[in-house]
């Protein structure tokens, strides 16, 4: 990290996906650096975006950390920061600060079988978990991944998703049925019990709005997962990502440093301010 | 003189026959001599509450805050909700009517009149006290009595109440439901505006000086907004940061909405603030004296808001609160209203 | 390094402070605040104030910091230039136990995890110089409750204990021996019987009956065993959201990062911090409209157990030191100490 904490790194913009338009539209950006070199970063981990003027965004980082020429993030449209991201043009210029926050065990996870669960732009946070589970395929057994988005053009990473298949499982599914789709309909809980998951030498990471989250860990636990088998990544408001603002205090952590990535079994611990 | 006893005897009777929902009032704090605000829906409890010098809240502020709530639960209350009165605070309670912010029969309200002594201002208090912290403090007749460690302080009224009761002119609560002690109307203490018009007296480079130096001291706890019954708006102009969103809101509107001030507790943005919401209080305020009260470094924010007053009074004999049934200031325009300044 | 100042020559101390920028307690418009001293006048340092209005938290982390200027020419990335304070020394007197005990707990805030490059440029170059307390300067004082004493030392510089015409002045750092050896001088030997007065003047003091935690050590557990206790949105009721608790509390410390924007083209602005507070009800407020903590019962319970527990779980110590601003200047009676008492005796 630099020697000022505060300071951001400058980025140009190299690449910027329209992934779903409308209402809450996402975009996913790449970064590359100006000047030297980005941070590196592990899976999980979330760096400050500045557009200055505007002001930061603390987003996660969607590339996998093996990538080292850019920083990929998936950012959707909801308030003033991000929609000052959504008029961004390629070769614009921002600022970048991180790595913050701690990170998903892969290692540990090495020789299990990987459920991903994610749901609307939940995929993007763990996205470079499973992209790197991929390109370290043989380390892993089985790999599932299931993804809900409302409506079919809410799906996010379509293509990417789409090529995935070729070496993990991939179960997509829309919230309500709509002609010509083929996959689940209904809420992503339900659409991981429909697939039976077996907890046996597994982990399930998960991460999409509180409220689907909440209901995958109950089906999960139904199914037989234990609470240290499951891991999330939360959201909360951040504004220092360094442990010292308190805007983002739960409990006795600062989900900034401390999280935000959590095992259900310590999460369940926390009070419930996320 | 009042006997508190027919106050309580009332709220409970209320609340066991279920003819309101609940009684705001005052009780004893945990500070000392101090009243607190008392929320009371258990008949049980009436005896709670208390009426000395002490209760200087403008408890109306709890009405805003009760309808807010009801709002934001979509649910509609059952009976009205009592409240414990002053003669200042009923006037804020009809400057809320004319807003239409609540209807006059979802309010119970309980008058208790000050019988022309006002409440106490304790900064005014505290020389008096020699340093000791009173633990009880009682209305008698034209006098305040405190009792501290050194024993009874009994102390006239008018060396230690309030600007703003010096000031009044009508310590009774003329909008009521039930009424309890004597009006004391027209009662003549110190002249409406008294302050402000001693403070006029300074020429206009004294007075910016004067302010300059509060609006560098303003420290932006938004105290004053917060106890205020009239600043009720979910949206503050003059607050850069808080926006209630729902899940509807859009991303364009959050990101369309304009910063007028920034955070910074600085001069030119504590101007804005202070004078903004000076401005937006015109008409409606009711000088319960609650903002100046609050300020926890002493900012004479009252003298703003008694400018706005008074010329509310000279330029269109305008006073908030005094009736209930007319139209509020700042929404109606009447043929007479002045017009001299239209060229 | 101990020694006496007679009260007279305390200006002389201070005028002698050349290299500092000396802050004491002034009354002025009813309350009392840190104002720099001007040497030239004689008589105005007193030091017999009983706390002052807001805590010296400010001069390690005030009400607003510049973190670093942009500027923005169409077509070129912008250019950041980074502002540090200034630096100037700071010897700040009168500070009082309780908010000499909130300096170190604000250190290991901006200092745990990573240091903020702002709060150490100001925090090493200011001292505190504190007063002890012979009696308890406010009704609302309770620092025996959480672990402090009017005579503690902790976080200070420099201890003064008031013994009626002189000083008893004693060096806790390094720092407040430089302090005191700039004006040597003006200070004696410390005589047996000054001594023995200095003892029973603390003595005095920590006898002196103070408000009470009941329970200090039981506190976390017990807060923690009632999170969903309907009680905190009994005590909550009346309070109005505003920011005087936190603003006057020596170890509130949260804050907030804004870009404010002088010209939008070339842009130029300056990125900046400002106090903020968990009790305004935006504080927690995500861009999707969910708001963890959605009503005042859920903030006041944050406050307090984030004194009371979740600071005693991660450093073994309460972040409140009993000064009690909060209770004196709540204006609605919002009382801390009734608030963990009651909460604390209702535990689960």
């Amino acid at each position: 990290m630099p020697d000022n904490i505060y300071l951001p790194q400058l980025a140009r913009v190299a690449s910027i996906k329209e992934e779903v338009a409308g209402e809450r539209s996402i975009k996913t950006f790449r970064v590359e650096p100006v000047d030297g070199k980005l941070f590196d970063h592990e899976c999980g981990q979330c760096a400050m975006l500045s557009i200055f003027g505007r002001g930061e965004s603390m987003i996660s980082i969607a590339s996998s950390p093996l990538i080292r020429e850019y920083k990929q993030f998936s950012i959707m449209r909801v308030g003033r920061v991000s929609s000052a991201f959504h008029e961004l043009e390629v070769g614009d210029v921002v600022g970048i600060r991180g790595p913050y926050g701690n990170s998903f065990p892969v290692d540990d996870w090495r020789g299990k079988n990987l459920y991903f669960i994610g749901g609307g732009c939940g995929l993007a946070p763990i996205w470079p978990v499973i992209t790197t589970a991929v390109a370290q395929r043989a380390s892993f057994k089985n790999i599932t991944v299931f993804y809900g988005g409302r409506t079919s053009r809410d799906i996010m990473y379509r293509a990417e998703l789409e090529k995935l298949r070729e070496s993990v499982d991939v179960h997509l599914s829309i919230d309500k049925a709509e002609e010509g789709w083929e996959g689940y309909c209904g809420f992503v809980p339900a659409a991981v019990m429909d697939k039976d998951p077996v907890p046996d030498n597994a982990i399930a990471i998960t991460c999409g709005p509180p409220i689907m989250i909440k209901f995958v860990i109950q089906n999960l636990n139904k199914l037989g997962f234990k609470d240290e088998q499951i891991y999330t990544t939360i959201e909360n408001k951040m504004k220092c990502g360094l442990g010292k603002c308190g805007r983002c205090n739960v409990g006795k952590d600062y989900v900034c440093v401390m999280g935000p990535v959590y095992s259900w079994a310590v999460l369940k611990n926390l009070p419930e301010e996320y | 003189m009042i006997n508190i006893q027919d106050i309580r005897d009332t709220a409970r009777d209320m609340l066991a026959k279920g003819e309101v929902r609940a009684v705001i009032g005052y009780r004893r704090g945990s500070r000392g001599m101090l009243a607190e605000p008392a929320f009371i829906t258990d008949p049980a409890q009436a005896d709670d509450l208390v009426w000395d010098p002490t209760c200087f809240h403008n408890l109306s502020l709890y009405l805003v805050e009760d309808r807010k709530f009801l709002t934001h639960v979509r649910k509609t209350a059952n009976a009205p909700i009592a409240i414990v009165t002053k003669g200042c605070d009923a006037r804020s309670i009809v400057v809320l009517l004319q807003e239409h912010y609540f209807k006059r029969e979802d309010v119970y309200i309980i008058g208790v009149s000050c019988e022309g002594t006002g409440v106490v201002d304790e900064r005014k208090l505290a020389p008096h006290l020699n340093g000791f912290q009173a633990s009880n403090a009682a209305f008698d007749g034209d006098d305040f009595v405190f009792i501290t460690a050194e024993g009874e302080k009994r102390l006239p009224a008018r060396e230690v109440m309030a600007d703003r009761c010096l000031e009044c002119r009508i310590p009774f609560p003329k909008e009521h439901n039930a009424v309890f002690g004597e009006d004391k109307t027209g009662r003549q203490l110190a002249e409406p505006f008294a302050a402000l018009t001693r403070f006029e007296t300074q020429g206009t480079a004294e007075r910016w000086d004067f302010w300059s130096h509060h609006f560098d001291r303003c420290i932006r706890c938004f105290a004053c907004r917060s106890v205020c019954p009239m600043c009720y708006c979910e949206e503050c102009v003059v607050d850069s940061i808080t926006f209630p969103v729902t899940t509807e809101t859009t991303a364009e509107d959050k990101a369309n909405r304009i910063r007028w001030i920034e955070r910074s507790a600085v001069r030119s943005e504590n101007i804005t603030y202070l004078m903004t919401r000076a401005m937006h209080l015109a008409g409606r305020c009711t000088d319960c004296g609650e903002c100046e009260r609050a300020c926890p470094v002493n900012v004479p924010i009252r003298l703003l808001n008694n400018k706005m007053e008074r010329e509310a009074r000279e330029q269109f004999g305008f006073e908030p609160g005094a009736s209930i049934g007319g139209p509020s200031l700042v929404a109606s325009f009447l043929d007479n209203d002045p017009g001299d300044f239209i060229r | 390094m101990e020694k006496i100042l007679d009260k007279k020559q305390i200006d002389d101390w201070i005028a002698a402070l050349t290299d500092w920028d000396v802050h004491t307690p002034v009354l002025e418009d009813g309350i009392w605040t840190y104002q720099p001293v001007n040497s030239a006048v004689r008589g105005a340092v007193r030091l017999d104030h009983p706390n002052t209005n807001q805590s010296p938290k400010g001069f390690a982390f005030p009400q607003r910091e510049i973190f670093f200027s942009f500027e923005q020419i169409k077509g070129e990335p912008p250019r950041l230039t980074q502002i540090l304070p200034k630096e100037q020394r700071h010897a700040v007197f009168g500070v009082r136990p309780c908010d000499g005990r909130g300096v170190p707990r604000m250190d290991k805030v901006f200092t745990d995890h990573v240091e903020d490059p702002y709060y150490n440029a100001r925090r090493k170059n200011v001292a505190y110089v504190g007063l002890a307390c012979n009696k308890p300067p406010s009704p609302n004082c309770f620092c025996l409750s959480v672990g402090g004493s009017p005579v503690s030392t902790d976080g200070l510089d420099v201890q003064m204990t008031d013994m009626g015409d002189r000083y008893f002045v004693k060096a806790i750092t390094e720092t407040g021996k430089a302090l005191m050896s700039v004006a040597g001088s003006f200070f004696a030997e410390p005589a047996a019987a000054d001594q023995k007065q200095v003892k029973q003047v603390h003595a005095e003091a920590v006898a002196y009956p103070q408000r009470k935690i009941n329970d200090p050590d039981g506190a976390p557990a017990k807060l923690k065993a009632s999170f969903n206790s309907p009680l905190w949105e009994e005590m909550a009721r009346a309070c109005i959201g505003c920011g005087i608790c936190t603003f006057l509390c020596p170890t509130c410390h949260c804050f907030d990062i804004n870009d404010e924007v002088q010209s939008k083209a070339p842009l130029k602005g300056q990125r900046v911090r400002t106090w903020d507070n968990c009790q305004f009800p935006d504080f927690t407020m995500h861009s999707s409209g969910h708001n963890p903590r959605e009503n005042t019962g859920a903030r006041l319970r944050q406050r307090v157990n984030h004194k009371f527990q979740y600071f005693h779980e991660n450093f073994g110590m309460h972040q409140c030191t009993g000064c009690g601003r909060c209770i004196s200047g709540c204006p609605v009676g919002i009382d801390i100490v009734t608030v963990v008492n009651k909460v604390t005796e209702h535990a689960g």
